[in-house]
């Protein structure tokens, strides 16, 4: 079967596309296919484009060719190399307007070209990476646990969503799960990070808005977000929370804790409520920055942006590595998709994550520990993908020798795994295992893939929420105002440090 | 807004900041491939709880207008030709500020084909703020004593001449 039929099999059996790779010679993509995620391999060479089929997937395609040197015949790839390569838009009184990589105020490094008639964005190129570091490269061939702080370091406000995504997918390739202790730690650390996340981004939009009473109040308030951080962990960000394989935070005495999110929560509700009765930011909002949600669906929107176009979808729905019971995604007042929408998610999801950490922090919250899930053929396969002790068989070090566990009960990464492994050239090396971590970070569900060879990380890719919306944002711009870009951009409030890596 | 404008002024009166030793400094930021956390910080800086303009420092829109380009991050072959056209682009005197242990060249940076290295290989750096990231009282901190020390130097310059 061609690279185009299986991925086409797998749309039609209702997989949703969540990233792809190249890996040395062999070609990856992962669907998110009833509560786990599935992995398609390919040989590089065969390789072919499929953007048709996935737009979400054309930034991966890209990124594949352009540094692991990957063919997608058929498909057009605009020369980034030309001096102002820009997409050709023609007509009477477009004009180019560009914007960075340095912006005017303390904003992370990325360029806009827009092309606009008159105030009118008819197009806007979302140029970024100017930030690429290298880290997954850089990440190649270290200890399991030394590569986290590959994946935390790709970006400060989604440290812990991208660590949580990466000791996942360690430990889903490793055969270990997290007892109910790491998955209420894990938890704790990843609602923490959402709680000031979200805080920022209503007082951004505020900024956006030119509203200042709004964005320095909600400005203090995540600041004593973060010396809440800092206090239970020692780190405003929430580093070195999250451990592969070993206990996470762990929070003695909760009470004053829960007692401060009480209060930030009272605060935020007041200062919300002030927002909604504030004419001069919401006569703002209505129907600016439209994602309809048949384009949210098709360019793999996720988080709360998808959430506001009527996405009801959420990686905490689906998260038995984690402690989120019957999560219900937090859903807009009226899911029209525009920046009125976004912010109102983010307000219903800043309640809900208030809610959840007073249940969180109601007891002493204790680090927790990982355990044998039996899935990967026990510790002798683990010895064998870790490169230690006696040289295993290659079917036990994928996990083929021993009995599966449930995949729906533990959510492994991946329920397909003897499948997609088995069609992966670079898969069948004895002793390399792929595992999946998929988390809902503030910003959306972000999926980290490590390739474990050895003990050492063979390949690391993570695809963040921001990475999947940043075509929806060009999307959505089209057509508005020129002078609306901050508010619409500040409506998503994507990173370019956990895109560009 | 008379909530949002009544919490701003409980946390005005409760924070108590000493309102002294006013500089009258401009910064202009420059993000050379940093992870957002010294950027979240230096924004920080702004919020009422630190409220850096009270020292006299300002972030500013255009190199042109800045005293101090204060940079972020570990230098990426990117953003290193950016960041010499925003240095070019300053009226002298000037000071450069490295922010941060990526700038300062010590920490989880990435692959060094991507890198060109730390700030001090591109800029000269007079205002060192270490930490990861730091938090926005030592960038504060640091900010006013590596002013002070340069102004030392400017003036010792001037009495030789």
């Amino acid at each position: 079967m061609s690279w185009r039929d299986e991925v086409s099999a797998a749309l039609a059996g209702g997989a949703r596309f969540a990233g792809a790779w190249a890996s040395g010679d062999v070609w990856r993509a992962a669907f998110v296919d009833g509560d786990g995620v599935r992995v398609l391999s390919c040989p590089a060479a065969r390789a072919e484009s499929i953007v048709d089929l996935v737009p979400a997937a054309g930034w991966d395609e890209r990124e594949a060719h352009d540094l692991h040197g990957l063919a997608f015949p058929g498909r057009p790839l605009v020369d980034h190399t030309a001096p102002g390569w820009a997409t050709p838009v023609t007509g009477d009184g477009v004009h180019e307007v560009a914007v960075g990589p340095i912006h005017a105020g303390v904003i992370e490094s990325g360029h806009f070209r827009f092309h606009t008639v008159g105030d009118r964005v008819l197009v806007l190129d979302v140029r970024l990476f100017y930030k690429h570091r290298g880290l997954e490269a850089a990440a190649r061939g270290r200890d399991v646990a030394d590569g986290l702080a590959y994946a935390q370091r790709a970006c400060a406000a989604c440290a812990v969503a991208n660590s949580v995504a990466y000791a996942q997918a360690v430990e889903d390739a490793l055969g270990l799960a997290p007892d109910r202790d790491l998955r209420v730690a894990r938890t704790l650390a990843l609602e923490l990070e959402r709680l000031y996340n979200h805080l920022h981004d209503i007082g951004a939009l505020c900024a956006g808005v030119g509203f200042a009473a709004g964005t320095m109040a909600f400005a203090a308030l995540k600041e004593r977000a973060q010396r809440l951080n800092a206090r239970l962990c020692g780190h405003r960000f929430l580093f070195g929370t999250v451990r592969v394989g070993a206990g996470g935070l762990a929070v003695d005495e909760p009470a004053a804790a829960r007692a401060e999110v009480r209060a930030l929560r009272a605060e935020a509700a007041a200062g919300w409520r002030d927002l909604e009765f504030a004419t001069s930011v919401q006569a703002r909002l209505d129907g600016v920055g439209v994602l309809a949600p048949d384009d949210a669906v098709r360019l793999g929107a996720t988080g709360p942006a998808a959430r506001a176009s009527g996405v009801r979808s959420d990686a905490r729905s689906h998260a038995p590595r984690l402690w989120y019971g019957d999560f219900v995604p937090a859903r807009p007042r009226e899911e029209t998709g525009d920046v009125a929408a976004r912010l109102q998610v983010r307000a219903a999801e800043l309640e809900a994550t208030c809610e959840l950490l007073d249940e969180l922090l109601a007891a002493p919250v204790a680090a927790g520990r990982t355990r044998d899930d039996g899935s990967r053929g026990g510790a002798g396969a683990r010895d064998a993908v870790l490169g230690r002790g006696a040289p295993s068989t290659r079917d036990s070090a994928l996990g083929r020798g021993a009995p599966s566990a449930p995949d729906g009960a533990l959510g492994r990464g991946a329920p397909s795994r003897d499948s997609s492994l088995g069609r992966g050239a670079g898969a069948r090396d004895s002793g390399l295992a792929i595992g999946v971590g998929r988390v809902e970070s503030p910003r959306g569900a972000t999926l980290c893939a490590v390739e474990v060879a050895g003990g050492t990380v063979a390949r690391l890719r993570l695809r963040t929420a921001s990475y999947a919306n940043w075509p929806a944002v060009a999307h959505a711009a089209a057509g508005c105002l020129l002078p609306d870009f901050p508010l619409i951009n500040k409506s998503f409030e994507l990173c370019y440090a956990c895109v560009d890596r | 807004m008379y909530v949002l404008l009544r919490q701003l002024q409980a946390i005005r009166r409760a924070a108590g900041l000493r309102r002294d030793t006013p500089y009258s400094l401009a910064v202009r930021h420059v993000d050379a491939g940093s992870c957002n956390g010294c950027e979240h910080e230096l924004g920080a800086a702004s919020n009422p709880l630190y409220d850096l303009p009270r020292l006299g420092l300002d972030i500013v829109a255009s190199p042109r207008h800045a005293d101090i380009l204060l940079v972020t991050g570990p230098v990426t072959t990117r953003m290193a030709g950016p960041l010499r056209t925003a240095y070019d682009a300053m009226p002298e005197p000037r000071l450069v500020a490295a922010l941060g242990d990526c700038a300062l060249g010590c920490n989880v940076l990435g692959a060094a084909s991507e890198l060109i290295g730390a700030l001090e290989d591109v800029l000269p750096v007079d205002i060192r703020i270490p930490g990861c990231p730091p938090t926005p009282e030592q960038i504060a901190d640091h900010l006013v004593r590596g002013i002070a020390a340069a102004r030392g130097r400017v003036a010792a310059n001037s009495a030789r001449k």
